[in-house]
């Protein structure tokens, strides 16, 4: 018995001795796996865990007009993080109070944080004033977790100055955009419109990167070997551009309440001056932190502000499609300047096309001046039943009308110059013919241009026939100091003829003296040229046109204006655009009765019933 | 009469290198660069177990004089005082951690779980000296001595301190095999834990292990219905375990066990302590990273850094050499125990020091387990090394039990 008792013991002893040790070998073989085996992969996870590689963000390329003067400038904005991890509930009062918010808010934006992530930090104020963000800053030893950080958003220096569609405005980049490049970070912004968009590549500079040691509540501990692994950012590029501060600014003062766009050129290189697209959004609104309710008002406005017309706006030239109609039949030889038909008050061909000029005799110059439409529908029915419309289509688009003209700001929309095969496409093939092809000469059917294009058309007819490359970046200031000439193209359109050219012109200037421009265009100090249009509208109020250049003999501008609604050119558009000659070209408004006169000028939605009615006698285009 | 030599001096050795190694860990882990990161209390804890270690050196020196028969005679009175002070803490004590384990005596906090161990493993030891030996016919007394400590145990549930918990449940197979359980029975009663561990990682594994089990019981016993039951137990933990998994557990419980298997589904949530205690550990390579030197320890990364992932510290900074040492130090320390039980001619003083052996390898395992990976995150500290003064000294007591148990072994067997 008792010798049985031993053999027992002895075993048990063996047994758990075996167990321990077989189990202490786990312990020790799981030390050397982790320590020995994988200290390769360990190693680096601590350094990483320890160590972060913060980019910085470089410093956005500023933005210039064309005097040198700021528009786009940077603005630091404070922000106060939170690591949940870290923080204890207890300084929330604290906090509170610091911020000057209720104690409730804290907790909430503290909860949203935690259930983001517990362990990183978080932004839960945003643009902090400086006061604020310098209290908290000297608290923050009292408030383990909160954290503070300083980023930038977009500054317009220029009081009232918006020009919305031409600069545009950053957002943060959307998941699919920085999972897709690379280059970007979640948070990062990125130009979403206007040339913020179009030069983001230069404006954004080169990120740097900054190693950083930090615990594990993500509070950082200063440089990481004094930064010698450390590249500092490079400074995007600064933009010069060919905006007029005071142009730019009439023109939005004038575009105020209306709907439309102005384009003002410089005919000789196709810079642009100043582009209105109205209504326009508020810039400053969009810059920095998002406020979700404007954003959603302007998404939501069926006037659509973040629509730009100026350059994606398609609408019916109307009349002022009609000098390069002139200039068409001049080259292909149907008409000469002496050219004259009869105008009975009305075109018949199988139908009669109506027109509001007095009937009479008229050649190229008088049918200009007086936008007869007879002269045009002719001109147009001899040009597709002598040369085609292909011809027509070739001549037409060589003015940068149907096509893209690369100007250097997103959404730029081609138009439509109808030619054979869309109108096959379109109608059918064969089931068009002279009546669908009539229109297209007082610029009406299917013709579609932006006020873009059609400043182009004033400034190339302006400049002599010289195609010119619109653009608004005439230099870039690299951060090393370098500055880069864009260069814009330039070239004659070859089918050109200065004696046509001159003719047109002629007839243009004839419009501003004594043709429907005479009462709003024509200056005292300046010889204007232009052309008014009335572009049909079916579902309201027809939009007004005007296009025009100045000085004649050698402008220094041109510009389009278009207002939706606004009835006749003449009364709506000419005067706006007259303004902008006026304080381009003399620095000043002499006719306070004009400008006054647009200001109070409102377009009409609908047709009143009276004209209503004469729309179907009304011919097309004036 | 009182011969020095007959102490064992090479447990007090184990014991001192063990606290002076724990007090270098805590000491990096409050007191290195760390400090600023943490609360001024937590500062404290260094200085605190620094006059925990000095009580301990007097408690240890004064078992030595207490009447070796004390703890046998005194065993039920301990064991059923210290059940009312369970009971007594589920109602008053205080609350750390989410575990209702601690009571408030005057100045002192005193964990009566940790002391409980102690009472427990003397009643244990007490009873089944007083009972015959157990054998397959007869298991009244397994049941009895089994009630003794599932009481206890089931307390420190109710406390809300799963890990002490399962402290409690290691020292029932173990004490009933010293007892004399048979070979199969006492495998059969420690195959659950294997099953269940093997089938956490991987379903299949369990149910090999459990086809395996079966068949070493049957090789061990040839009984059928022990057999049986095993086979039926195995599959059924399998199935039982697969389905709580599944569907029984809350989602924070089951993150928590997929945290141990695969740490990376949710790094920033239940996998940040066992990947930040893995790559600890794994940083520290064969010499580590230098005394106050370990990132992961000095910036904060590790939770609990001077309590239940202190393990980490040592790893970190002292390396496989360091961590190594400490596993030795921790082995030897049951190694010496087990040897010392088995040479001791009193079965109460042999399952004494086989209880808090139990305890101590329990908690080392678990604790060292947790800390590499190998187990699910249990917190539990690890013994003489992490910061606690209730633990520091209840272990000390336990050690200087076992330590008066065989100072006075000679004496011993005429008190039988």
């Amino acid at each position: 018995m008792q010798s049985r008792k031993k053999i027992r013991t002895k075993t048990s002893l063996r047994v758990l001795q075996v167990c321990i040790i077989i189990l202490g070998l786990i312990i020790l073989g799981r030390l050397f796996q982790l320590q020995i085996l994988d200290y390769d992969t360990y190693n680096p996870l601590s350094r990483e865990n320890s160590l972060r590689q913060e980019v910085i963000n470089p410093a956005r390329g500023l933005i210039y007009d064309r005097n040198g003067n700021l528009i786009v400038d940077n603005q630091p904005i404070y922000t106060i993080t939170v690591t949940p991890a870290s923080y204890d509930p207890k300084n929330t009062p604290i906090l509170a109070e610091l911020m000057d918010v209720p104690v409730e808010e804290v907790e909430k934006r503290v909860q949203e944080a935690r259930d983001y992530s517990y362990y990183r930090s978080s932004r839960i104020f945003t643009e902090v004033d400086f006061e604020t963000f310098s209290i908290i800053q000297e608290s923050i030893w009292q408030l383990p977790g909160v954290g503070h950080q300083i980023e930038s958003k977009r500054d317009y220096p220029v009081d009232s100055l918006q020009a919305s569609h031409i600069l545009g405005y950053l957002r943060e980049v959307s998941k699919d955009e920085y999972l897709r490049t690379k280059s970007y970070h979640l948070g990062d912004k990125t130009g979403k419109s206007g040339l913020e968009m179009a030069y983001e590549e230069q404006l954004r500079g080169t990120l740097g990167t900054e190693y950083i040691k930090i615990n594990a509540m993500g509070q950082n501990l200063g440089s990481y070997q004094d930064g010698a692994l450390d590249e500092s950012p490079k400074k995007g590029s600064d933009l010069y551009t060919t905006i007029d501060t005071e142009l730019q600014l009439l023109a939005e003062d004038l575009m105020q309440g209306k709907q439309g766009a102005v384009v003002a050129l410089n005919p000789e290189n196709g810079a642009v001056l100043s582009m209105v697209s109205a209504p326009e959004y508020d810039i400053r609104k969009l810059s920095g932190r998002l406020d979700k309710t404007y954003w959603d008002s302007i998404n939501a406005d069926t006037t659509n502000p973040l629509y730009n017309r100026a350059v994606s706006g398609k609408q019916p030239p109307g009349s002022t499609f009609k000098p390069l109609m002139a200039l068409m039949g001049l080259e292909l030889g149907i008409i000469t300047p002496e050219t004259e038909i009869n105008n009975p008050g009305y075109y018949y061909r199988g139908r009669r096309y109506n027109d509001l000029a007095d009937p009479g005799k008229y050649d190229v110059g008088k049918a200009l001046q007086e936008s007869s439409n007879t002269f045009f529908f002719w001109l147009m029915d001899k040009i597709a039943t002598q040369k085609g419309l292909d011809k027509w289509h070739e001549l037409a688009t060589s003015f940068g009308l149907g096509e893209h003209n690369n100007i250097d700001i997103p959404n730029e929309v081609a138009g439509t110059i109808p030619d054979s095969t869309f109108l096959n496409r379109v109608l059918g093939e064969g089931k068009w013919g002279i009546g669908d092809q009539l229109s297209l000469g007082v610029g009406q059917g299917f013709v579609a241009v932006s006020p873009l294009q059609m400043a182009l058309v004033a400034a190339q007819i302006g400049n002599g026939g010289y195609k010119v490359q619109p653009h608004f970046v005439s230099a870039i200031r690299q951060n090393d100091g370098t500055m880069l000439l864009t260069n814009p193209k330039k070239g004659k359109i070859d089918w050109i003829d200065p004696d046509e050219i001159a003719v047109v012109k002629d007839g243009m200037r004839r419009v501003v003296t004594e043709g429907s421009g005479r009462y709003y265009a024509d200056l005292d100090s300046v010889k204007v040229a232009g052309k008014t249009g009335t572009a049909q509208n079916p579902h309201g109020q027809d939009h007004g046109w005007f296009i025009s250049f100045a000085p004649v003999e050698d402008p220094k501008i041109a510009v389009a204006v278009l207002v939706e609604n606004g009835g006749y050119g003449s009364i709506s558009a000419a005067p706006i655009a007259s303004l902008l000659i006026e304080q381009y070209l003399t620095g000043e408004i002499d006719r306070s009765y004009v400008y006054n006169y647009v200001k109070t000028f409102e377009p009409k939605k609908q047709k009143t019933d009276e004209e209503e009615e004469n729309i179907d006698d009304q011919s097309q285009g004036t | 009469m009182i011969n020095l030599k007959e102490l064992s001096w090479s447990l007090v050795i184990i014991w001192a290198s063990l606290i002076a190694v724990g007090l270098v860990a805590i000491y990096s882990a409050t007191q290195g660069p760390v400090a600023e990161f943490l609360p001024s209390y937590i500062q404290f804890n260094f200085y605190k177990q620094l006059i925990s270690f000095g009580i301990a050196v007097l408690l240890l020196i004064g078992l030595q004089f207490i009447n070796p028969r004390t703890f046998q005679e005194g065993s039920y009175v301990f064991y059923g005082l210290g059940i009312v002070l369970m009971i007594l803490t589920l109602l008053i004590g205080k609350e750390v951690n989410g575990a209702r384990s601690w009571l408030e005596l005057g100045p002192f906090n005193l964990q009566v779980s940790e002391v409980m161990k102690i009472a427990t493993i003397l009643a244990v030891a007490n009873y089944l000296t007083s009972r015959r030996n157990i054998s397959a016919e007869n298991l009244k007394s397994a049941i009895i001595a089994v009630s003794l400590i599932v009481l206890p145990a089931f307390l420190v549930i109710l406390q809300n301190d799963m890990g002490t918990a399962i402290i409690f449940f290691a020292l029932i197979p173990v004490v009933l095999f010293w007892s004399g359980l048979p070979y199969g029975i006492s495998l059969f009663i420690i195959s659950p834990a294997i099953i269940g561990y093997l089938t956490i990682i991987s379903w299949y594994w369990g149910l090999i292990a459990a086809v395996i089990i079966t068949l070493a019981i049957f090789m061990i016993q040839r009984r059928t219905w022990l057999t049986f039951t095993s086979f039926v137990t195995g599959v059924l933990l399998v199935i039982g375990i697969q389905v709580a998994l599944n569907q029984v557990l809350q989602p924070h419980q089951r993150a928590r066990i997929e945290a141990f298997t695969n740490p990376s589904f949710d790094p920033q949530g239940a996998g940040w302590n066992v990947i930040q205690a893995k790559t600890a550990i794994g940083s520290g390579g064969i010499y580590g990273k230098g005394f106050l030197e370990g990132t992961q320890t000095q910036l904060r990364f590790l939770p609990e850094q001077w309590t239940d992932f202190i393990f980490c510290v040592i790893g970190e900074e002292f390396g496989f050499i360091g961590a190594g040492f400490t596993v030795l130090l921790l082995l030897a320390l049951t190694l010496r125990l087990l040897q010392m039980a088995a040479v001791h001619k009193h079965p109460f003083a042999q399952l004494v020091m086989v209880g808090v052996l139990t305890v101590f390898f329990t908690h080392f395992f678990i604790n060292v387990g947790s800390a590499t990976g190998l187990l699910p995150v249990i917190g539990i500290p690890l013994p003489f090394i992490s910061y606690g003064g209730s633990a520091l000294i209840t272990n000390t007591l336990m050690l200087g039990i076992c330590l008066n148990l065989d100072f006075y072994k000679r004496q011993f067997s005429i008190y039988r």
